[in-house]
């Protein structure tokens, strides 16, 4: 089961929306962090993905396990979710 | 809650082609769904400003200009199922889809996929993509304040993605390979504003990008008048040199594409196949521009309207 779930985001970002709109259509809510409102969470959202881009997803689970999915993708969000 | 299978149109995509062909089929009253594995409104979601689609006398942010077009699809009926079609199987009477939401059927079905931004193919693109490397500014700009960036291209895209930077980036080397932009007079007066940031390299290829420690550090190119390498010290890299076609899994489904990838079509955009139609920047000849994919939009809804009332026999 899903504990909760954090979505780094730009205010420009197109698929920061797909993320949220696809997260809000399945009745989950989430923890936004927009890095043009908080830069200096720019570098967690990094150690996490390991990446340079947003969106980031974290999905942590009930035994605090967590997933992190970089991007608006379905293939590895939907069963995170699920 | 899981869709239904039986469909009058689905339409691929949920760029501005496919919103706009949503729009009329909807008022139409025929039944339409449509599917999106990225961002609804496509390359034009992803565009920080859009100035030249008409009626925005100041211009418009991409993301805004999608969502207006999302809403106004649904306010009519649409229905934006968020997922991939994986194969397509033209039959006689409807076409049959297999997706990530399961199997469905449609009596008529757009591909309205678009494009998406090609590669540049130099060593080390691969290797430190979305680590260095990026395609979209909008998306990835914020990670580069007040950093040194590469800038590759001389379209429109990479002037004004160029000139979107400069919210972020300390200085931006912009390296176009021919001698001259091809980006409109409109972008390049823009560019001119930035010229305290943005250093323009002509008659400048892209060969290598170099990292060290897991972050890049360089772009290797040549200045193709003094015949010699350069090396242009980098944070990172965002490459806007074109655009590809979303057709890869059209592959073996007996729709024509060009040798590029766009899919073929006759006049009344169908395919080769029945019942299978093309419109916006994924169809050969496509002029890449928001006014036009909304057009053509426009139209293949009204063919795909004449071909499901059996009004008009088409491509027979």
């Amino acid at each position: 089961m899903v504990k909760n779930i954090t979505i780094f985001t730009t205010n420009t970002c197109a698929y920061c929306v797909m993320v949220k709109k696809y997260l809000a259509n399945k009745g989950f809510g989430y923890e936004e962090v927009n890095l043009d409102t908080y830069p200096e969470r720019q570098e967690e959202a990094q150690s996490l993905s390991g990446v340079l881009t947003v969106p980031v997803t974290v999905v942590t689970k009930d035994d605090d396990s967590k997933e992190v999915i970089v991007g608006f993708n379905l293939s590895r969000l939907v069963p995170a979710v699920s | 809650m899981a869709i239904k299978k039986e469909h009058e149109v689905i339409i691929i995509g949920a760029g501005p082609t496919a919103l706009t062909a949503a729009i009329y089929t909807t008022r139409e009253d025929i039944e339409t769904l449509l599917f999106e594995r990225g961002a609804i409104g496509g390359l034009a979601a992803v565009t920080d400003h859009i100035d030249n689609y008409p009626g925005f006398a100041d211009g418009v942010d991409g993301l805004v200009l999608a969502d207006q077009m999302r809403k106004q699809a649904e306010r009519f009926g649409a229905v934006i199922e968020l997922g991939e079609v994986t194969k397509i199987d033209a039959g006689k009477s409807s076409v049959k889809l297999e997706t990530t939401s399961g199997d469905v059927t449609a009596k008529a079905l757009l591909i309205a996929t678009g494009s998406d931004y090609k590669k540049v193919g130099v060593p080390g693109e691969k290797e430190f993509f979305a680590r260095g490397v990026h395609y979209c500014a909008t998306c990835d700009g914020a990670f580069y304040r007040d950093k040194r960036l590469v800038v590759v291209g001389g379209g429109n895209s990479a002037v004004q993605e160029a000139v979107f930077l400069t919210r972020f980036a300390s200085h931006i080397d912009l390296l176009v390979r021919g001698d001259h932009f091809r980006a409109s007079d409109v972008l390049q007066e823009e560019l001119k504003k930035h010229a305290g940031k943005i250093t323009v390299h002509l008659n400048t290829t892209t060969d290598e990008i170099v990292g060290e420690d897991n972050k890049v550090v360089k772009v290797i190119g040549t200045d193709k008048l003094m015949g010699k390498k350069v090396d242009f010290p980098t944070d990172g890299v965002f490459v806007f040199v074109g655009l590809m076609p979303n057709t890869q899994f059209l592959k073996d489904s007996g729709i024509e594409l060009d040798e590029i990838g766009f899919i073929k079509t006759d006049d009344n955009l169908m395919t080769k196949l029945k019942g299978v139609f093309a419109a916006g920047d994924v169809r050969h000849g496509a002029t890449m521009q928001i006014a036009s994919a909304t057009g053509e939009g426009a139209t293949v809804a009204l063919r795909i309207r004449e071909y499901i009332e059996g009004h008009k026999v088409i491509n027979e």
